[in-house]
This record gives C-alpha cells, sequence and structure tokens, in this order.
C-alpha cells in the first residue's frame, strides 16, 4: 500500500498488469520453458512420488532379514537385488530416498531461515551489527565445505539429526551473505524509504518490503542449496558419521555394499544412481531458474530509475 | 593498491582468530561435558576423568584455556591425541603429504580437462558439441564423489584390473584413481567457467579489433582474449584447493588412504576432541592463507586495481 505512488511511476507494473500474472508465475513459467528443467522436474517427481508411495510399491519391509537370499542379484523378486543379509534393495532404495529428500529439505529450511533473518537485520541496521555477522560469515566460510559440518558432528556427535543440523548450520553463512547483499541494495530504493516515511515499522518493511524482492536471487541459492544439502547428508552417511545402521539411507547404503563392491555390484550401483538423479535433477532446475530471474529485470532495479 | 593489501591482510587476520576463537570452542560446545562424551561407555575410576579433565586443561577459567591454546598452536603445538597419545601437530605433518600430494593431481586433471573442455565449448558455442560438453558438465557437478569413486573401483580394479583400489603411497598407480574422482566433478565446474569467462571476453570490443586487424583466430583466441579469460579463473582455483582438502575426506577414506582427511573422520568417529581440533584449526588455516594470496594475485593480474 505504501509503496503505491512509485509503482505506479515504474513501467513494470503496468506490462504486469497487461500480461495478469504475477511475478512469481512468470518466473516459474519461464523456468519451466527450458528443456533442463523439464527433464529435471519429470526425475524429481517421479523419485518423490516413488520415495512418498514405497508402501504401495513394494510389499517387503524394509529392516527384513532373510538369511536363505543374501546377496542376490536383480531378478524379478527383487528388482534391485538383496544385500547381504537379504534384504531388498528396491524396498531400502525407496525409503531411502524418502529420508535423503527429508535431510535436504530440513537442512535448507534450517540454514535459509536463520541465514536470512541474520541478513535482513545485518543488512538493514548496518553499523557494528553488521560488521560483527560479517565477521563470523567470514569466519564460517573459511571452513572449506564439508569440513564445517564435519566439525559441527564432531560436537554434536555422529546421527541423522546432527547431521541434518550440521548441514543446515553449514548453510547459515551463504544465506546470510547473499541476503545481506540484496538488503544493502533495496533498502535504498525509494519504496522503502517511502514506508519508512509513513513510519511503517521495521519488521513490517523487512518483511513485507524487502524480503520479496530479494526472494529471486535466494531462490537459486535456496534451490541449488537443497542439492548440495542431500549431496553432503549422503556424504557424512557413507562416512559413518550421519545415518546409523538399520537405518535405509542412500549414503549409508553405499558404505555398507562397498565392502561387497567385488560380488554384488547392484549394492553400488542403485543408490548412487538415487543420489546422482535427485541432485542432476535439482541442479537442473536451479540452472534453469538461475537464468530465468538473470534474464528477468529484478524488481528493484527498474524503480530506481 | 598498498592500502588494500594491507588492508586485506588485516582482515585476514582478524578472521584467523575467529577461526581460533571458534576451533578452540569445539570442546567446550559438546552437549554435556567433553570428558563424559569421550569416555562413553566405558567404566573408568574417578581417577581417570579428573587426569583427563586436567590432561585437557578444563579446569581452568575459559579465557586463560583460550589463551593458552592460542600461545601454545602459535609454537606449533597442537595438544596430544587422547586415544594414542600422539602430539597432534606431528600426526598432521605425517599426514599432510598425503593429502596435498592427492589434492594437486586432482587439481592439474581437473584444470587441464577443464580448460580443454570449457574452450572447446566457448569456440564452438551452441553447436551440439557445447550443449553435450555442458551437458555431461550438469552431470559432473551433481555426482557424488563417493559413488563415482566406487564406479572407478568397479571399472578399473574390478573389471580391468588397472589400477589398485587400495591407495598407499604416492606412485602414478595409487594417485590415479583417488585424483581422478576428486577431479571430474571439480573438472566439470572448470569447464563451465571457462566456457563463460571466454564467451564474455570474445565479446569485447578489444577482441573485435584484434580481428578486424587481420590477425589470425589462434592469436585471437590465444593472445587476446584466453589471457583476460584468466583473470577470473585464478580466483576460482585458490577456492578449489580448499574444496579439494575438504573432499578428501570421503576419497581418503573410501581408498583406505593416509591423509589429513581420513584423520578427521576417524578422529571424529573417536572423539578425539585435540585431535578434531587440530585437524580443523590446520585446514582452516590453509584456506585462509591460499585464499589471500589468491586475492592478492588478482590485484596483480587486474590492470585496473593495480593501477589505482
Amino acid at each position: 500500500m505504501s509503496a503505491k505512488p512509485t509503482s505506479l511511476a515504474a513501467p513494470a507494473p503496468a506490462s504486469r498488469m497487461v500480461r495478469g500474472a504475477s511475478p512469481s508465475a512468470r518466473l516459474v513459467r519461464r523456468t519451466l520453458r527450458n528443456r533442463g528443467a523439464q527433464i529435471g522436474a519429470v526425475i524429481l517427481l517421479v523419485l518423490i512420488a516413488a520415495s512418498l508411495g514405497a508402501p504401495l510399491l513394494t510389499s517387503h519391509d524394509p529392516n527384513a532379514i532373510d538369511p536363505t537370499a543374501t546377496l542376490q542379484p536383480p531378478s524379478r523378486e527383487h528388482p534391485m537385488g538383496t544385500d547381504h543379509i537379504g534384504r531388498d534393495v528396491l524396498t531400502r532404495f525407496l525409503y531411502g530416498g524418502q529420508l535423503s529428500l527429508r535431510v535436504g529439505l530440513i537442512a535448507i529450511a534450517l540454514g535459509a531461515t536463520i541465514g536470512v533473518t541474520l541478513g535482513l537485520i545485518a543488512g538493514y541496521y548496518g553499523g557494528w551489527l553488521d560488521a560483527a555477522s560479517s565477521w563470523v560469515t567470514d569466519v564460517l566460510l573459511s571452513f572449506p565445505d564439508i569440513l564445517l559440518a564435519l566439525a559441527i558432528i564432531a560436537v554434536l556427535g555422529p546421527g541423522i539429526v546432527n547431521a541434518m543440523l550440521a548441514i543446515g548450520i553449514a548453510f547459515i553463512p551463504s544465506f546470510m551473505r547473499l541476503t545481506r547483499g540484496n538488503v544493502l541494495a533495496i533498502r535504498e530504493m525509494g519504496y522503502v524509504e517511502a514506508a519508512r516515511a509513513i513510519g511503517t515499522p521495521d519488521p513490517q518493511i523487512l518483511i513485507k518490503h524487502i524480503l520479496p524482492n530479494a526472494l529471486r536471487t535466494l531462490l537459486v541459492l535456496l534451490t541449488l542449496g537443497i542439492g548440495s544439502a542431500i549431496l553432503a547428508g549422503a556424504a557424512l552417511s557413507f562416512l559413518g558419521l550421519g545415518a546409523q545402521p538399520p537405518t535405509p539411507e542412500w549414503g549409508a547404503m553405499l558404505n555398507a555394499g562397498q565392502k561387497f563392491i567385488r560380488q554384488a555390484w547392484w549394492l553400488t550401483l542403485f543408490p548412487g544412481l538415487g543420489i546422482f538423479l535427485t541432485v542432476l535433477a535439482i541442479n537442473l532446475i536451479g540452472d534453469a531458474l538461475s537464468d530465468a530471474v538473470a534474464g528477468a529485470t529484478p524488481a528493484y532495479s527498474n524503480k530506481a530509475t | 593498491m598498498y592500502s588494500y593489501l594491507i588492508r586485506r591482510f588485516l582482515t585476514s587476520i582478524l578472521v584467523l582468530f575467529g577461526v581460533s576463537v571458534l576451533v578452540f570452542s569445539i570442546i567446550h560446545l559438546v552437549p554435556g561435558d567433553a570428558v563424559t562424551a569421550i569416555l562413553g561407555r566405558q567404566k573408568v575410576s574417578a581417577e581417570r576423568v579428573i587426569e583427563l579433565r586436567a590432561q585437557l586443561g578444563l579446569n581452568d577459567p575459559i579465557p586463560v584455556q583460550y589463551g593458552r591454546y592460542l600461545s601454545n598452536a602459535l609454537r606449533g603445538d597442537l595438544g596430544e591425541s587422547i586415544r594414542n597419545y600422539v602430539p597432534v601437530s606431528e600426526a598432521i605433518a605425517e599426514q599432510l603429504p598425503s593429502t596435498i600430494a592427492l589434492a594437486f593431481s586432482a587439481l592439474t586433471i581437473a584444470l587441464v580437462l577443464g580448460f580443454i573442455l570449457g574452450l572447446a565449448a566457448a569456440l564452438n558455442y551452441g553447436s551440439w558439441f557445447d550443449t553435450t560438453i555442458m551437458g555431461v558438465s550438469v552431470s559432473g557437478m551433481s555426482v557424488p564423489t563417493f559413488w563415482l569413486g566406487l564406479l572407478l573401483i568397479m571399472l578399473f580394479s574390478v573389471r580391468l584390473k588397472w589400477f589398485p583400489s587400495i591407495s598407499n603411497s604416492n606412485s602414478f598407480s595409487d594417485l590415479f584413481l583417488p585424483a581422478l574422482t576428486l577431479a571430474l566433478p571439480e573438472s566439470a565446474v572448470v569447464a563451465r567457467m571457462v566456457r563463460a569467462s571466454m564467451l564474455d571476453v570474445l565479446g569485447k570490443e578489444y577482441v573485435t579489433v584484434a580481428r578486424a586487424k587481420g590477425l589470425p583466430e589462434h592469436g585471437v583466441v590465444l593472445k587476446h582474449a584466453l589471457r583476460n579469460a584468466l583473470i577470473p579463473i585464478v580466483t576460482f582455483v585458490g577456492l578449489q584447493m580448499a574444496y579439494l582438502l575438504g573432499g578428501s575426506a570421503i576419497v581418503e577414506t573410501m581408498f583406505a588412504r593416509q591423509g589429513i582427511g581420513r584423520l578427521a573422520v576417524d578422529a571424529i568417529s573417536n572423539r578425539d576432541y585435540p585431535m578434531v581440533q587440530g585437524v580443523v584449526l590446520v585446514v582452516a588455516v590453509i584456506y585462509v592463507v591460499i585464499n589471500t594470496f589468491t586475492d592478492i594475485t588478482y590485484t596483480f593480474l587486474n590492470p585496473k586495481i593495480r593501477l589505482k
């Protein structure tokens, strides 16, 4: 409401009205026009449907042991074979997918919520608060990649919940830095100034006026981040620091299958394929999204002119 | 420019200070009590608990503990492993060369492969070749290192029997598979960077001018385009080194290879906090130093900053 005078003066909202679609709907449409994103979306939907529908797709129990059918190659009864204690690999694959997706989503939700909040506050208020939090971000970002997650696991102890927490925390600095950068540009915009001038409280300015305009670039990090988080979760489980046996999880399955790499290729092939396809699908969508965001004029720049 | 360099150094020192505080905190952030976590379910005498607390110096006030930690660390003393009583700095010094050999081999493969593919894609922009390279590179970025390594073991060790699946030296045949495992996803990233950077530079006016002068195409590409396209890539190589150091944890564990990555993973499983702290500190310090030097190199390469 407070942004009305400026948005009337800007050219973009006029064309928006003609096309009758919200900017986010247009972004989604532009993303899905990309061939890669289409392939990615199909792969992802199939994987999500398969892992959520696991109880319908398989009659086996993911932890049911069958000593009479160990290390069996793929067959009609066991399409992905069985492992060293006779568990059905397809069943474990499907349930494992549920867990991997959950790890990615929860970790990123955690990292993004905290990171974006801190970034909004640091970027908007500036001063010593900004200086201090930027320093903390620099410090955290000086732990390469998986090392920060490893250090956090060292503190919390191994386990899948701790792995989720560790990955989420490790993502805070990236979200914070990106949000802060965006806020620095947006807070100088006319509509923010206008909102401030009529006495809009700060939290409302941050949530209603600044956050929506920072969302486009955040969306890219959010998407690609889920892929990285799934990879990191599987990596930690592969190292024995995430999901613990007998939990079905793709990284943990690979870890267990590694011992039988000479006899049972299916124990290595399928869980890894699951991780690869999931991350590939997310990266394809993320890339297309990133192109779509770059192609669209950012909502705040056309109001600056 | 000098003021920039001084500022850059000061920032790095501040960051290093933060890193030391964070690494020092690891043992204090353990939920409950670090000593209880270390001993786990072991039944030990009360004397052993007291001894361990004293050994870890946990009885002093926190600032005193930090002061001691920092001054010891600056003198190269990172404490002692609580599992096998080896000095942490000795264990790291013993394992580090193996990780560095791995990281450098991987970086070399990644850069050579990435450059060839990225350059070829950029020069054939829009062709089927370009599309294929870019498609393969998205896949390369999505492939989990640990799965790729297992697939390479299946192909090169189990099927073809060309390379061992266990790597315990720095010989070519022992380094090949682990280095390739780390390098392939990296080369995908390098190829994308080189392609984007080359396409950017090839569209610049000075390249058009060079072409208009009648310079042969290879001269345009090598002398005018590639040199300028290299600038953003330098920054990137520094960051990659860090990634490789981090990624070594997975590859070293998988190939049962010596190195600080595996040292860290084992230490975490054993709750050997001084060892974890030591490895994390060393890797983070290496990373900060590499980053600082990368930024400075960048300054020298970029005339816009250098001549200021």
